[in-house]
């Protein structure tokens, strides 16, 4: 059975349409990845998961079941970080998870968690005393009561030191290792490349890309990325790279076209170029990286983004 | 139950604000102050008979306005302020249905509300005590518990206010509006139903200040007063007061005639009471199933 099943869903705000047309599958036990750009529609993803928010179209199942109609009872075995909460400023940490801990019917001792998630000697104070980063850990430290089957965590790391973020990153290892479904989600790749199984990239409310990291990797491992030193190349110069064999996508900031290519089609680029009018003042290969990927799927247009994303999804 | 944990959360919450302290203060001090300066600095201790009716019934005037004032300002934000601030989220990534969270902010601010009030009449008893004798004892208790109730049936129409309303201005404008109505506008409503009906059906005398006594009843508020009134007279004259001007001052004769001799079981205590619970069901049902549509 999958964790999480996303069928066809869209969801509208007037007239901007924040989620649309979403197919996702999560596999139980899998450590999943939720990548995009601020804005992108990953926010209200989790929204409508957690019945924060309701589909104008499409069906959405949550560890089987309907999160409208069964909404407590998905919540009682999900843990969640959610986006843009707060804390209760006059309750302390330790009341907070004596909440959590009553709330879910749970047999977990607060101190205990508020050791793990690094809050040890906090748990007295006023949570309305704690900076960012200590009420992102409380409200993770809310999350791991009770250990949920299923653990949905947004941008779990915003406002967490590096160290913090490290921290965060063992105990979704730990969750993982236990059998919990983690869902994360993340604009940072980095975040995510080290503790996910796969990922999913969604771009203005589609996904753009579903796969697992180890895919990722060896479809970036062929590929370079050529930055071309050329000024004011148009849109029009650049489909007719976009048209070259071997070529996955082509930006430019105004001053450098960064093209993302097999390594054989970089003399065909420069050709190409320099053929429509473009004055190549210098270039440079790199190989690859994961993030230059994900910056191609998040930023640039990335024409061969979208036919990549339908066949990997129906993979 | 899921609301249980609610209502004590918010509760926890709450008497950690300043609020509960201000207000317990406060009512201890109106409560408890009236009642030392009416027994023993205003008419003396001769007259012990009437004499806590007598600070009862001026004490009614002050809770009349103060206690649905007060319940509406601790509770207008219940639902609204926690969806603003986005604490709402961390209540609902737990396992809390919506209605539970409205009943258990319903239960949590109730008792921020009443807690005062029981502790301001606790201590203006206490006071009482030398002066009162058993029976005005009883009244009193009585008295205090409509107070309260006069404050959960204010707590429960603010709460319902808050699930409905997105923000909390709406939520502030809904509350005030109703308050105002219930203690401004509510015998012009009165008054132009009666001439409309009147009209149309050509209503009797008696029939006209049955209509209206209808109506006045279903303001809670007057609803409270004219309870608090049956505890010192009988049901018709406690009735026929809601007619009276200048706070009881002048009785109204053609109303003591229009609904007597026998006061009509529609408008017995009894009913008078259930007119104050429709109040407090009603709304909060209303903001229940507005809440459960909302996105947060």
């Amino acid at each position: 059975m999958a964790a999480i099943e996303l069928d066809g869903v869209t969801k509208r705000f007037g007239d901007v349409t924040a989620v649309d047309g979403l197919d996702l599958t999560v596999a139980e036990g899998e450590v999943f990845g939720f990548l995009g750009p601020n804005g992108a529609g990953k926010s209200t993803t989790i929204n409508v998961l957690l019945d924060f928010v309701r589909p104008t179209e499409g069906s959405v199942r949550v560890l089987g079941m309907d999160p409208q109609r069964e909404s407590v009872a998905v919540r009682e075995r999900t843990g969640v970080l959610p986006e843009g909460f707060s804390v209760y400023d006059r309750l302390t940490g330790h009341e907070h998870l004596e909440f959590a801990i009553e709330s879910k019917d749970a047999d977990a001792d607060p101190d205990a968690l508020l050791e793990r998630v690094g809050l040890a000697g906090d748990g007295d104070r006023k949570a309305g005393g704690y900076s960012k980063g200590m009420a992102q850990r409380l409200a993770l430290g809310m999350a791991l009561v009770g250990d949920p089957d299923l653990l949905i965590l947004d941008e779990p790391s915003s406002g967490l030191d590096p160290a913090g973020a490290k921290e965060m990153r063992e105990i979704v290892r730990e969750e993982a290792d236990r059998g919990a479904t983690v869902f994360f989600s993340s604009h940072v790749l980095g975040q995510v490349e080290a503790v996910c199984d796969s990922v999913g990239i969604l771009r203005e409310g589609k996904l753009v890309a579903r796969d697992s990291i180890r895919g990722l990797r060896e479809a970036v491992g062929t590929g370079a990325t050529l930055e071309i030193t050329a000024e004011g190349v148009t849109d029009d110069q650049l489909d007719a790279v976009r048209d070259l064999d071997g070529v996955d996508a082509a930006t430019t900031d105004g001053t450098v076209v960064t093209v993302q290519c097999d390594p054989e089609a970089k003399t065909a680029v420069i050709g190409t170029l320099e053929d429509a009018g473009v004055v190549v003042d210098d270039f440079a290969t790199r190989e690859s990286s994961l993030e230059d990927l994900f910056l191609a799927y998040t930023e640039g247009d990335a024409p061969g983004a979208s036919e990549a994303a339908d066949s990997e999804v129906e993979a | 139950m899921s609301w249980e944990a609610v209502a004590r959360k918010d509760f926890r919450d709450a008497v950690r604000s300043r609020w509960l302290w201000v207000l317990s203060a406060l009512s201890v001090l109106v409560f408890a102050g009236a009642a030392v300066g009416r027994l023993y600095v205003g008419n003396g201790a001769q007259n012990t008979q009437g004499l806590v009716q007598g600070f009862l019934f001026f004490l009614k005037q002050g809770t009349a306005i103060l206690i649905p004032l007060t319940a509406l300002v601790v509770a207008y934000g219940a639902i609204t302020r926690e969806r603003e601030s986005g604490t709402i989220k961390l209540l609902l990534s737990l396992p809390h249905s919506r209605d539970d969270v409205v009943l258990g902010k319903f239960l949590g601010r109730s008792a921020v509300v009443t807690l005062p009030v029981l502790i301001g009449f606790f201590v203006a008893f206490l006071a009482l005590l030398p002066a009162g004798s058993g029976v005005d004892i009883l009244v009193y208790v009585e008295f205090a518990l409509l107070t309260a109730l006069l404050g959960v049936v204010f707590v429960g129409i603010a709460v319902g206010v808050s699930a409905a309303a997105n923000t909390n201005q709406q939520a502030l404008v809904g509350a005030g509006g109703l308050f105002s109505i219930f203690w401004f506008l509510w015998n012009f409503f009165v008054s132009g139903v009666n001439r409309a009906a009147t009209e149309l059906f050509g209503l009797s005398n008696p029939a006209q200040f049955r209509l209206r006594l209808a109506l006045k009843i279903l303001n809670p508020i007057q609803a409270y007063k004219t309870l608090v009134d049956s505890l010192f007279m009988s049901g018709l004259e406690a009735r026929v007061r809601m007619f009276s001007m200048l706070l009881g001052m002048i009785p109204n004769q053609q109303a003591a005639q229009a609904l007597g001799p026998e006061l009509s079981p529609l408008f017995a205590d009894s009913m008078v009471l259930l007119a104050m619970l429709v109040w407090l069901v009603v709304p909060l049902a209303v903001g229940i199933v507005w809440f459960r549509e909302a996105e947060l």
